[in-house]
């Protein structure tokens, strides 16, 4: 009776396991003939007390005294002007300097048509190595891509056929939009409701958001002041 | 003495120092002290102004109008300059000449805005601190701001001209003959 009771319990089982694997199987073979599933979003750091940083859209020593986050719309004339004038200018003296660690969030608004498009192309971009040239194409030529919609174009013209070949690869995978979504979520929640919007983080903890562009004189009394603070 | 009667033409003239004194203290006030407002601080206080002055000559320099010196000049004047031509419209002293100076600065707005709207520029009116894009709403609101100013301008004069029998000084009345 024991024997019978094994051996019934060892045939549920081979049955049942080779059950599973016949069920599973077809699964696995319609997996293999449609695209590869979205690879799990590349890993976030947090620096300075601020979570979720893309280390690829992120500048600067993570040791800098200031930690800024900019907000930004890609199809904003603000955020052009802010990026293209103020920004370069903290880029040489500050982040470069080592005392502001500066990361760029997106925040594509809805009301922009193609600001998301080009919120995807520079993600992609930045995670081959081409962030900055194609930050710096994509705000410079706004009117431009923004008339004729060719975000695509625009990116293409600062890279070589096979850097875009790659990008346009992350861009089709969609695997980087969660990390836009995330941005997106972490503005919501600062209450971000207009572009660019600049967050400020001292070492002490205390945050301080500047919305809208500030030139750089005046942003600068105000980095000096955060950067000397202990 | 009494007050002379709230007729049409008067009651435009105060419908218009409220509502044009209102709009335009909100405006200069708003491009002053929004988006940002941190008041730890003299240091933050003022940066918060300089930095939402800042933002107001970017929305300034989007209409592509001005030179460098022209924007920043306007960006750091209108806010305050807005501020006290609408108390002054509250006040109601020498309104002849302030219903004057905001229907022009309003002929000024609206003709900005008109043109940027029919070259289809995709910016914020810069109307108020808040964003705000720049539809053919805004014409439609600025033109009703105009003819409000407009109106309040006209009436202010035909007041100063003819005023209203109760309003205007008394006639001296003679003296009773004394009794010799």
């Amino acid at each position: 009776m024991n024997r019978r009771s094994s051996l019934a319990l060892a045939l549920t089982a081979t049955f049942a396991v080779a059950g599973s694997l016949l069920v599973a199987a077809p699964k696995d073979r319609r997996a293999n003939n449609t695209p590869a599933a979205p690879a799990a979003a590349p890993q976030s750091i947090a620096v300075n007390g601020v979570a979720d940083i893309d280390p690829t859209k992120a500048f600067g020593s993570k040791n800098a005294p200031v930690t800024m986050e900019i907000f930004s719309d890609f199809q904003c004339p603000a955020c052009k002007q802010l990026f293209t004038t103020t920004n370069q200018r903290v880029m040489e003296n500050y982040v470069d300097t080592g005392k502001i660690y500066l990361v760029h969030r997106d925040f594509p608004l809805p009301m922009h048509a193609y600001s998301r498009v080009a919120a995807s192309y520079s993600r992609a971009a930045c995670h081959i190595g081409k962030c900055e040239q194609v930050e710096q194409v994509l705000f410079q030529n706004q009117e431009q891509w923004e008339a004729s919609g060719d975000v695509k174009g625009t990116v293409a013209s600062v890279l070589s056929p096979a850097e875009m070949k790659k990008v346009q690869a992350l861009v089709d995978g969609k695997t980087l939009e969660p990390l836009i979504d995330r941005d997106k979520q972490l503005g919501q929640g600062y209450v971000v409701n207009q572009t660019p919007t600049s967050i400020l983080h001292a070492k002490n903890g205390q945050s301080f958001p500047v919305v809208g562009f500030v030139n750089y004189d005046v942003l600068k009394t105000f980095l000096d002041q955060l950067v000397a603070q202990k | 003495m009494q007050s002379a009667p709230l007729n049409f033409r008067r009651a435009i003239i105060w419908l218009g120092r409220i509502v044009l004194g209102g709009i335009f203290i909100y405006a200069g006030y708003s491009k002053l002290f929004t988006p940002n407002l941190m008041t730890q601080s003299f240091f933050m206080l003022k940066f918060s102004v300089l930095s939402n002055l800042s933002n107001f000559g970017q929305q300034v320099r989007s209409y592509h109008m001005l030179s460098e010196s022209g924007v920043t000049f306007v960006s750091h004047f209108l806010p305050p300059f807005e501020i006290v031509l609408g108390l002054l419209l509250l006040i109601g002293w020498r309104l002849r000449i302030w219903a004057s100076i905001v229907t022009a600065i309003l002929v000024g707005f609206i003709t900005v805005v008109t043109r940027a709207y029919l070259l289809g520029l995709q910016i914020d009116c810069g109307c108020f601190g808040k964003p705000e894009p720049l539809t053919g709403w805004t014409v439609v609101r600025d033109a009703a701001f105009l003819v409000l100013a407009l109106l309040m301008t006209v009436f202010a004069f035909q007041e100063a001209r003819q005023p209203h029998p109760w309003s205007a000084s008394p006639t001296p009345t003679p003296a009773p003959p004394q009794p010799s």
